[in-house]
């Protein structure tokens, strides 16, 4: 089932939280909104599960041809797993999983017997088996996650959405259950858009990475490419560590700058740490000529940081610490800067 | 610097068992005391000592008198008429205060702080204000009155059929139901509004995306979550529906036998000397309080209990 939203423009009084927001959701696919706090991804997620609403005729939402824009939360079939998780506290964790097939009406509603074989179906789906009569506040924070997903999935949705799935835990159960979210997907392949403010968690799991900022979308793509060729400054800087250089055409002679998204909109450079090449002084003159100021070696990689010297402005270099021995360099030493020649992706071609 | 007071702080406690050096956070033993004994007293002269004397002036004149007063069929009516009165004036307020306060806590809307401030309104009034505004509506003289007179009226047959019932809200049992309710209004109200606000609206929003109508959100998700608070409200709301005084004294007349609740008829009969008989109905008041206690402990010993149970082992 895919998700297609198109011209969604939502607003809280004077405060506009979509501008005219178009999205789309191919079937079967892990996509994840990230954006900054604010950005109106959370909003724009609540609108696809119909616990909000866009403004009245600014524009629609259809899973698969099928307008669901006026359809209520209840009737689209969607399974939402929420930050918190909203789990039923007074209930245990079978009944919470039980819930959406309890509340069916006397016609659809399985027998109770379909129901106990629903549920722990769902519970050991999610790895949770013999926990059925714990309470929500009896669990861990990533069995409780693991509890809400087995719950939205009860009801078989045709599409599942995560609200900051992985927000409320702790780092190191954030990277387990965001891979096990991964390997979960691919056996079950239901069409699944999550929101997330860490772009290592979404460039990491998903499909196709949906960037949002101030009420719009910035760009779309596969981690890969909004990674890469990121479109819009705000991406480049939103990211992950980006140098950014004034003198375009300076840097130009040292490297490409024009056909990989390098060059904004906004006539800056923004350049990786690793995109940038480190060369001894003197060897050729074609290089920006800097400072090496820093040194932390604490990690995978070196992290070097200069300064150029025609223009004072700070340049950071990510490059192997065996790179590092073999140029010598140390604290005020000179050394040459370029811009790393572009690689071409088409082995990563999806 | 601040190591060195964190040397100087350990070196105290290293003294401190050899001579019990005060500490801040302890007074002196004969300040406690005192403290506790002044509290003690004053408890003991204005709430023991009270309750005392009703159960000791309604038994003065032995048990064959105090059970006599309440063989007397006016002091019946009126028991009867504070419990009818109870019946009808709680689960009104139940109804009413979990539907205001499901709105308060669960929706936005214009005018939400102004339901607030009229929910309020009735610990904010004099009770015999309170009276008095259902006198002036629905009394003789007010828009009630004057209906029941008039020429030609609007909506006759309703009109006909009052005057047919000889419907008579003030100086009746109307009278006295509207004027309980309004006085009790806020207890399940205030009880759960900031319970509800506490717990969001997750739950709900969960429930309907599971395809959850309301109303089953409502019995199976949110009904669940405030049974404690709400049992807690009702409680408090029906301590005061027995007991209250001032409003209904000034819509009630004191008809003997008809318009009389307990606290009137125990005012009635001080009134007339008859003070065995006085204290006989009081102390039933008094015990509906001591029952309320209990309940009212017993209500947060078992909520506390199954928060605690549901926290074990984790």
């Amino acid at each position: 089932m895919s998700i297609q939203a198109s011209g969604i423009t939502k607003t809280f009084g004077k405060y506009t939280a979509l501008a005219n927001v178009d999205f789309t959701a191919p079937s079967g696919k892990l996509v994840a909104l990230l954006g900054p706090s604010g950005s109106g991804k959370t909003t724009l997620l609540r609108i696809l599960a119909g616990l909000e609403f866009a403004d009245p005729g600014s524009g629609r939402v259809q899973f698969d041809n099928e307008d669901v824009t006026s359809v209520p939360a209840g009737k689209r079939g969607v399974g939402f797993v929420f930050q918190h998780y909203a789990l039923f506290r007074h209930m245990t964790v079978f009944e919470n999983i039980a819930f959406g097939l309890r509340v069916r009406g006397r016609s659809t509603r399985p027998t109770e017997d379909k129901i106990h074989e629903r549920v722990r179906e769902l519970l050991h789906l999610v790895q949770l088996d013999g926990l059925e009569k714990r309470f929500p506040t009896q669990l861990s924070g990533g069995q409780r996650q693991r509890v809400a997903l087995a719950r939205a999935l009860a009801v078989q949705p045709k599409v599942l959405l995560l609200d900051e799935p992985f927000g409320a835990l702790d780092a190191k159960v954030r990277k387990e259950l965001r891979r096990w979210l991964r390997r979960f997907h691919d056996e079950i392949h239901i069409t699944t858009v999550f929101v997330t403010h860490d772009q290592e968690e979404a460039l990491e799991i998903a499909d196709e990475v949906v960037i949002m900022n101030q009420a719009k979308v910035e760009q779309v793509g596969s981690p890969q490419e909004v990674y890469d060729r990121p479109a819009t400054p705000f991406v480049h800087r939103f990211l992950g560590n980006v140098n950014i250089l004034r003198d375009a055409t300076s840097w130009g002679r040292t490297g490409p700058i024009h056909d990989n998204g390098r060059l904004a909109s906004d006539g800056l450079v923004y350049v990786r740490p690793h995109d940038i090449e480190v060369h001894p002084h003197g060897a050729d003159t074609s290089g920006i000529p800097a400072v090496l100021r820093y040194i932390h070696t604490a990690g995978p990689q070196a992290q070097l940081t200069f300064e150029v010297v025609a223009t004072g402005e700070q340049v950071e270099a990510d490059i192997t610490r065996s790179g590092l021995a073999e140029l010598n360099l140390k604290p005020n030493d000179l050394a040459l800067l370029k811009l790393r020649p572009t690689h071409t992706f088409q082995d990563y071609a999806i | 610097m601040a190591s060195a007071v964190a040397a100087s702080l350990s070196a105290r406690r290293e003294q401190a068992p050899g001579h019990a050096a005060p500490r801040a956070t302890q007074d002196p033993v004969w300040v406690k005391w005192l403290l506790v004994g002044c509290a003690l007293t004053f408890l003991a002269f204005f709430l023991v000592l009270p309750l005392v004397a009703v159960f000791a002036e309604a038994f003065s004149k032995g048990m064959e008198v105090y059970f006599a007063a309440f063989r007397d069929s006016d002091a019946l009516a009126a028991i009867k008429l504070t419990l009818i009165t109870a019946a009808i004036a709680v689960p009104a307020n139940l109804v009413f205060g979990v539907a205001a306060s499901w709105a308060i806590a669960k929706f936005n809307f214009r005018g939400k702080s102004l339901l607030i401030t009229l929910i309020d309104l009735p610990f904010a009034v004099s009770p015999v204000i309170s009276g008095l505004i259902y006198v002036l509506v629905f009394g003789a003289q007010g828009w009630y009155g004057q209906y029941l007179e008039a020429e030609n009226p609007a909506w006759p047959w309703l009109h006909a059929w009052l005057i047919e019932q000889d419907f008579k809200i003030i100086f009746a049992v109307p009278g006295i139901v509207l004027a309980t309710i309004f006085v009790t209004f806020p207890f399940v109200a205030r009880e759960l509004i900031p319970l509800m606000q506490s717990q969001g609206t997750d739950e709900e929003m969960a429930a309907i995306t599971l395809g959850a109508s309301g109303w089953q959100t409502f019995w199976r998700v949110t009904l669940p979550n405030i049974k404690w608070g709400l049992f807690y409200g009702v409680i408090l709301c029906n301590a005061r529906a027995m007991g209250e005084f001032g409003a209904v004294s000034v819509v009630s007349g004191h008809i003997r036998g008809e318009t009389n609740t307990m606290p009137l008829h125990v005012e009635i009969l001080y009134n007339e000397y008859n003070f065995v008989a006085a204290f006989a109905v009081a102390s039933l008041l008094a015990l509906l309080a001591l029952v309320t206690l209990v309940l009212k402990s017993i209500v947060e010993w078992s909520h506390a209990r199954s928060l605690r149970t549901e926290t074990i082992d984790r």
